[in-house]
C-alpha cells in the first residue's frame, strides 16, 4: 500500500499480549506494498499472512500448519480485505465474533469496496474501515466494534 | 244469400240445434280477415262470406256454382294442381299450402289455404271447407328480409334446422365459407369447425347453449371450403315457433382473421417487450457483477502499478537518472488517469440503471457540497438566491454541479485567469441554472457532441480528462427529469445551463 498507514498496534483485550499483525490479503501486490509501508512507517510487529479466509480461520483455531502457538500466536490485529476466495471477509467476521477465545481480537478491513452496503454489512463486526484508493486510502468509518 | 246456402247445405246435414247454427253461420259470413267457403265433392262452390269477396274480388252470386280452380294460375291448372289438393285433402283429411292466387281482376295474391275434407256420420265424403288469407304484404316482407339477408357480404347469416343442418345460405356465407348454396345446403354445420373443436364435440355444445339459453356468442378458428382457417365471430340464435317449439337456429359468422391477426400481433409484440425487460433485469444484473469485476480487478492491478512506480521512485531513486524517473513519473500518472477513467466509466454506467430517488433539494446546500471538493475557489463566483429548491437526487446533482464547474474551470485559454459565475433562476415551475466560463469557447457544431462519452475537443495533452464529464451531466439531468444545454461561440466563453423542476 503506498499510503501512510501508521497503525498502532494496542490490542483492546487480546487473549494474549502478542505482537502479531494477521494479514489477510489474496493479492500478493497488495500484501507486498502493505508490508512495505509498515516497515517505512516504522511499524515493527511480525507480521502474518493469510492468503484466502480458510487460511485465516486455519490461523486462528491453530489447525494444520498452525498448530504451534509460539511460533503462530493470536494476532494483536487482523487487518481484513473483504473480498477473498473461499470463504469472504464478511463471512469470516461473523465466524469470528462467535468464537469466545479470539472475539475481541480488533479487526481493520482494507477493502476496495466504496459500496455503502458492503460497508454497512460490517460496520457492527469491525474497527474500522479503510477503502483501498489509487492515491490515499479513504476512512470509511472508525468506531468501536460490538461485542 | 251466402248464408242461405250455408244454411241450406248444413240443414242436408241434417243437424240438431238450427238456432246456433245459424249464430255459427252468421259468424262465417261476418269474417273479413279470412276467406271461409264451401266446396262440393268435385269442387265446386257452394258458399262466399265476405273476407272471401275482398279477397277474391267476386261477390257470391257471381261464384257460386264456379270450380275453385278459377283462383289458380295457368302454370298450376296445366298440372293439375286443385285437383291434386282436393284428393289429398280426401285423402289426409287436410291440406296446407302457400302459393300464388289469382283475383277477379287478375291480378296476383299470396294466399296461405287449408282445405279440410267434410264428412258424414258414415265418412262419405260431402265436400270441402277452405280457409283462405291473404299473406302478399307479410310474403313481401319476407322476401325483402331474405333479399337483405342473401345480399349481406360481410356477414355468413345462414339458418339451421334442429340438427344443425344448414337450411339457408347468403352471398357472405358463399363469401367467407367458400361453398356456393347448393352445395352446403342440407349439410352439417359442423363441417366447419376444426378437427379439434370437432372431437371435443363443440359443435353440439353450440347447440345446446342456444337452445338453452336462446343464444351462443363464441370466437374461434373455422375452416373454409378450401382447408384454410380463418377467425370467426359467431352468434347463433335459437328460432321458436308460435308455439314455443324450437324450429332451429339462425348462426350469423363474421371473418375476423385480420382483427385477431392484429390481436394476436400486439400479444407477441407485448410479449416480446415482457422477454426484453427480463433479459435486461437480466442483463443489469450482469452490468452489476460487471462494475464490481471492473471496480475490483481492474483498479487492483492499476494500484499495483502506481504503488511499485513510488515504491521504486522513493526506494531507488537515487540509482535511477532523471530519464529514469521520469519514465516512473509517466506510469504513475498514466495510471491514475487511467483509474480516474474507470472511476467516470463507472459512475456513468451507474447513473444509467440505479434508481434515482428524488427529493426537494435546496441549491445553495447543494452547491456548497460542491465548493469543497474545488480547488480553485478562488476564480469562481455563485450567485444563486436563498431558498430556491429543486427536486433532484443529492448526489447526482453534486455531481452534475462539480463536473460542469470545473468544466468552466479547466477550458481558458494559457494566458487568460479563468472566472466561473453560477447562476440561478426561477422560471415557472423550473428553476434554471447557469455556470458560465471566460474560456475558450465552443464552436456551435459541436454543441450535440460534446455531451457524448468519449467526446473530446482537445486533445489531453491541453486539457486532460476522460471524455465523460459532460455525458454524466446530461445522463445525470435527464433521469432526473430535466434538461440540459449550452450557448457558446468559439473564443467567447460558453454558458452551460440545466433546467430541473422547482420545489
Amino acid at each position: 500500500m503506498p499510503y501512510n498507514a501508521r497503525l498502532r498496534t494496542h490490542p483492546v483485550m487480546p487473549p494474549q499480549v502478542t505482537d502479531i499483525i494477521l494479514l489477510v490479503e489474496d493479492s500478493d501486490n497488495d500484501a507486498q506494498l502493505t508490508m512495505r509501508a509498515f516497515g517505512r512507517s516504522g511499524v515493527e510487529n511480525r507480521v502474518r499472512l493469510a492468503r484466502d479466509g480458510e487460511e485465516a480461520i486455519a490461523y486462528l483455531t491453530g489447525l494444520g500448519k498452525y498448530t504451534d502457538r509460539v511460533k503462530n500466536p493470536l494476532p494483536a490485529v487482523i487487518l481484513l480485505d473483504l473480498s477473498l476466495p473461499k470463504f469472504n471477509g464478511y463471512q469470516l467476521m461473523l465466524w469470528l465474533r462467535t468464537q469466545p477465545e479470539i472475539k475481541r481480537i480488533p479487526v481493520v478491513v482494507l477493502s476496495e469496496s466504496e459500496n455503502s452496503a458492503d460497508i454497512g454489512a460490517v460496520a457492527d463486526l469491525v474497527q474500522s474501515y479503510w477503502i483501498k484508493l489509487n492515491e490515499k486510502p479513504r476512512l470509511a468509518f472508525h468506531g468501536k466494534a460490538g461485542e | 244469400m251466402a248464408n242461405r246456402n250455408l244454411t241450406a247445405m248444413r240443414k242436408r246435414e241434417a243437424s240438431s240445434d238450427p238456432d246456433s247454427e245459424l249464430v255459427l253461420v252468421r259468424l262465417v259470413d261476418a269474417v273479413e280477415d279470412y276467406g271461409i267457403f264451401l266446396l262440393d265433392s268435385r269442387g265446386y262452390i257452394t258458399t262466399w262470406n265476405a273476407g272471401a269477396e275482398r279477397i277474391n274480388g267476386y261477390k257470391a252470386e257471381e261464384i257460386i256454382g264456379q270450380h275453385f280452380s278459377k283462383f289458380y294460375r295457368k302454370e298450376d291448372l296445366d298440372s293439375d294442381k286443385p285437383g291434386m289438393e282436393l284428393r289429398i285433402a280426401a285423402e289426409a283429411g287436410h291440406f296446407q299450402d302457400e302459393g300464388w292466387r289469382i283475383r277477379r281482376d287478375g291480378s296476383r295474391f299470396w294466399a296461405s289455404v287449408v282445405i279440410t275434407a267434410v264428412r258424414d256420420e258414415q265418412g262419405t265424403l260431402l265436400g270441402f271447407g277452405k280457409i283462405l288469407r291473404d299473406r302478399t304484404e307479410r310474403r313481401r316482407a319476407e322476401q325483402h328480409y331474405r333479399l337483405l339477408i342473401e345480399g349481406v357480404t360481410d356477414y355468413a347469416i345462414f339458418s339451421l334446422d334442429v340438427e344443425g343442418n344448414i337450411t339457408s345460405w347468403n352471398t357472405g356465407a358463399e363469401r367467407i365459407k367458400q361453398y356456393a348454396a347448393g352445395e352446403i345446403i342440407g349439410q352439417n354445420f359442423s363441417r366447419f369447425y376444426t378437427p379439434e373443436d370437432r372431437a371435443a364435440g363443440l359443435p353440439q355444445k353450440v347447440l345446446a347453449t342456444a337452445r338453452a339459453s336462446g343464444h351462443y356468442e363464441g370466437e374461434g378458428w373455422r375452416i373454409r371450403k378450401d382447408g384454410s382457417r380463418f377467425w370467426a365471430s359467431v352468434v347463433v340464435t335459437a328460432i321458436y315457433d308460435e308455439e314455443g317449439q324450437l324450429t332451429g337456429f339462425s348462426k350469423v359468422t363474421r371473418d375476423n382473421t385480420e382483427r385477431k391477426q392484429l390481436l394476436d400481433q400486439i400479444h407477441r409484440h407485448t410479449e416480446e417487450l415482457e422477454i426484453q425487460i427480463r433479459e435486461r433485469e437480466a442483463t443489469n444484473a450482469d452490468l452489476e457483477s460487471f462494475s464490481y469485476s471492473v471496480s475490483h480487478d481492474l483498479r487492483a492491478p492499476l494500484r499495483a502499478i502506481e504503488g511499485f512506480a513510488t515504491a521504486m521512485r522513493e526506494d531507488y531513486g537515487r540509482l535511477l537518472d532523471d530519464t529514469a524517473k521520469d519514465y516512473l513519473d509517466r506510469i504513475s500518472s498514466a495510471a491514475v488517469r487511467m483509474n480516474v477513467l474507470v472511476q467516470d466509466l463507472l459512475d456513468y454506467s451507474r447513473l444509467s440503471r440505479v434508481e434515482l430517488p428524488l427529493e426537494p433539494i435546496t441549491l445553495r446546500s447543494a452547491i456548497e457540497g460542491v465548493l469543497g471538493q474545488v480547488e480553485d475557489r478562488e476564480h469562481l463566483e455563485v450567485e444563486i438566491p436563498a431558498g430556491l429548491k429543486v427536486v433532484a437526487n443529492h448526489p447526482t446533482l453534486v455531481q452534475v454541479l462539480y463536473n460542469l464547474i470545473c468544466n468552466g474551470l479547466k477550458f481558458h485559454a494559457p494566458d487568460v485567469v479563468p472566472h466561473v459565475v453560477v447562476t440561478a433562476e426561477k422560471r415557472d415551475n423550473q428553476v434554471r441554472v447557469e455556470v458560465a466560463d471566460n474560456g475558450i469557447g465552443i464552436e456551435p457544431a459541436h454543441h450535440q457532441r460534446i455531451f457524448q462519452v468519449f467526446e473530446r475537443l482537445h486533445g489531453a495533452e491541453a486539457y486532460p480528462g476522460t471524455g465523460i464529464g459532460l455525458a454524466i451531466v446530461k445522463r445525470g439531468i435527464e433521469r432526473m427529469d430535466g434538461k440540459v444545454g449550452l450557448q457558446s461561440k468559439l473564443g467567447e466563453g460558453a454558458k452551460f445551463w440545466f433546467e430541473l423542476p422547482s420545489a
